[in-house]
């Protein structure tokens, strides 16, 4: 039986949407705090190649995905202390951190190539796996990444804009000078959101080698961690709005291939283009309006106050 | 750092071999074999299937030594890595991507002692040679196994770039499955990559979303696609190595390997003999060839294996499934009746066949 294909590109939007929609909810963290952290991508290598090799040497994909986490974690604090403590310049630090991404994903993940893993157990909930339309697609049948990926916007949300510490967030992404004034270290700040966005990029990268594709191959991410950032200005820093976003965007790959597999006459180089298209569209739309800026202070290097 | 301590291990074990077992050195190390790889060997794929025929050549030949280098950029750097494995001695080397071809090529010039075999080329010089296996007419009996074994009549294949070789593997594919099953439909997506598995995974999704129950790829590495259908209790035929069947223990059904052992076994000889020939080797399936069909999977009757096994022992023979008349997608006569494309076009396919649903261009 063939499925529509509105189920079919909706199926392919929520498994390729889950690892942008943790990525891009991590760089929003980060960028809320006034750092741009062009090293994304790496993050979400090394986040699959340490959930892939733990998962591998250990046998327990959850194991997997707390060791993908850590890493991240890790990985963006090392770029804190570039960019917070040394003062180095954001983009070019960004960079860097994406060659070292690739480097040491592709060192740890090597010995474990070819690995086979079972990955993240799958779970349906029974009343909805007994759904004739739901039984031929990949829908519902979802790891706890899946499950979980709308209540961590939510929470990052709740974290971000209904908390003291949110608030301290934005205050420094705004304005570092006027955070310190009212008393809060920047720095501080700044390492916190970047270690809780790593936590979130290394699920990123976990749930691409963990569950999507169950294999670890060197730089597997392909340019997701780009489409992420992309992401973040899509949905104008909003967590809330990256759930949309990420949707889209997983949908727009799951389109071209599954119209595709329809026969669609069109050329799969053009379908293939279509997430970047969009990208395009969305920031010519959005771009130069005051309501849709980045936080004031994205970017700038916080000197202190003499 | 590494490269630095593999040269030292190196000296220092020939150091110990020519003061323990004097004249050791001279019978036992007739020949260093040099291997680079794009990947790593370990993707139950392409990179797999060299590293594993160079491991056999070694047994048959005693006396082999074997230098290999993994993950080799298709740059100066692979230059780099080749004159190395020439400074340890190494007098045979295998250049096994497609983009080492010009850095291998600038090294032969350097070293007109020294052997070169490349995979997928076409340049060729006094020591420079290249082959490749015809996988295309190999297709064919994949084929066969699929439209037998479909109950849908849909088969789903993931090819990476739409080249005319990949094109070619599709058609062969399709006119095999027709031939036992008039009903069988082949159905192309294109992920636009060699390698992007989060896309591999999302396509073959796709094709399974469409109601394939078999599933068929020409990716670097067949796990995406071949655990993908896997999970989801469809078939999958493998391509490249054919230890990918360890990833399919339900769904497998047959696939095609690279099996260069006998080739590379015979160009080793000949460096030995002082005979070596540069030439342009191409061979398919059959006994000594360079594509072998890989075991079945449980699933597969007796009565299947039968068919497929003798599909592919008259393709080995002398059937060749592009025989006009061949009609393509689109009503348009490709070859004639009467004609035949023989192993030198096979990268010219430009279109699909009748019967399969995609679009080359």
């Amino acid at each position: 039986m063939s499925t529509p294909l509105a189920l079919g590109v909706i199926a392919g939007a929520i498994l390729s949407g889950t690892s942008l929609l943790y990525a891009t909810l991590g760089e929003t963290i980060v960028e809320r705090a006034g750092i741009v952290n062009l090293g994304l991508e790496g993050i979400l290598l090394i986040g699959a190649s340490t959930g892939f090799a733990v998962t591998a040497a250990s046998g327990s994909a959850y194991l997997g995905v707390a060791a993908a986490a850590a890493a991240g974690g890790i990985a963006n604090l090392i770029f804190g202390w570039l960019v917070v403590m040394r003062r180095a310049n954001q983009l070019a630090s960004g960079l860097a951190m994406m060659f070292f991404g690739i480097g040491v994903s592709a060192l740890v993940g090597r010995p474990f190539v070819g690995a086979v893993i079972s990955g993240l157990p799958k779970w349906r909930p029974p009343w909805l796996a007994a759904l004739a339309w739901v039984k031929s697609t990949t829908l519902f049948n979802y790891d706890f990444l899946i499950w979980i990926a709308v209540p961590v916007a939510v929470l990052v949300w709740w974290l971000l804009f209904e908390t003291r510490w949110g608030l301290g967030v934005r205050a420094v992404g705004e304005s570092s000078a006027a955070a310190f004034a009212s008393g809060r270290n920047p720095a501080v700040v700044q390492f916190q959101a970047l270690f809780a966005g790593g936590l979130l990029g290394g699920l990123a990268g976990a749930h691409l080698s963990l569950s999507l594709t169950l294999t670890w191959a060197e730089g597997m991410t392909a340019g997701r961690g780009f489409i992420a950032i992309a992401l973040v200005i899509f949905s104008k820093w909003h967590p809330l709005r990256a759930i949309a976003g990420a949707l889209v965007f997983g949908g727009a790959e799951a389109l071209q291939l599954q119209l595709q597999a329809r026969g669609a006459d069109i050329s799969p180089f053009l379908l293939d283009m279509l997430p970047y298209v969009l990208t395009i569209l969305v920031l010519l739309a959005w771009g130069g309006s005051r309501r849709h800026a980045a936080p004031a202070g994205l970017g700038r290097t916080f000197y202190g106050t003499e | 750092m590494r490269k630095i301590l593999g040269r030292m291990s190196f000296v220092l074990i020939l150091v110990v071999f020519m003061i323990v077992v004097p004249g050791f050195e001279a019978n036992a190390q007739q020949l260093v074999i040099g291997a680079i790889y794009v990947g790593s060997v370990n993707d139950y794929g392409y990179n797999r299937s060299f590293h594993d025929a160079l491991t056999e050549v070694q047994k048959t030949l005693p006396g082999v030594k074997l230098l290999e280098a993994e993950n080799v950029p298709e740059s100066a750097e692979a230059e780099r890595v080749m004159e190395g494995m020439i400074q340890q001695g190494a007098k045979l080397i295998f250049p096994t991507s497609f983009g080492h071809q010009e850095p291998a090529f600038n090294v032969a010039k350097r070293h007109p002692d020294v052997y070169f075999y490349h995979a997928g080329g076409w340049m060729m010089s006094a020591n420079f040679g290249n082959y490749f296996g015809n996988t295309q007419t190999a297709w064919y009996p994949m084929g066969v196994a699929a439209g037998k074994m479909t109950k849908s009549n849909k088969l789903g294949f993931v090819i990476g770039i739409p080249i005319g070789f990949a094109v070619g593997n599709v058609n062969a594919f399709e006119l095999g499955a027709r031939s036992v099953n008039p009903k069988a439909q082949t159905i192309v997506v294109v992920t636009g990559g060699w390698s992007d598995k989060a896309k591999e995974a999302a396509a073959a999704n796709a094709l399974l979303d469409q109601g394939c129950d078999v599933v068929a790829m020409h990716v670097d590495s067949p796990a995406t696609v071949i655990q993908t259908a896997e999970a989801r209790g469809a078939m999958s035929i493998g391509f490249q190595s054919v230890e990918a069947r360890a990833l399919a223990p339900k769904g497998w059904i047959t696939g095609l390997g690279f099996t260069w052992a006998p080739f590379f076994t015979d160009v080793a000889k000949s460096v030995i003999a002082g005979t070596f020939k540069a030439q342009s080797v191409h061979w398919g399936l059959g006994p000594g060839g360079m594509v072998a069909i890989a075991p079945f999977g449980p699933a597969v009757p007796p009565d299947v294996r039968k068919l497929v096994t003798a599909s592919a022992d008259q393709v080995a023979k002398d059937f060749n499934p592009f025989t006009g008349p061949i009609v393509d997608n689109t009503g348009t006569v490709q070859i004639k009746a009467g004609e035949s494309w023989g192993g030198d076009k096979m990268g010219d396919f430009k279109w699909y066949v009748e019967g399969v649903v995609g679009k080359v261009q």
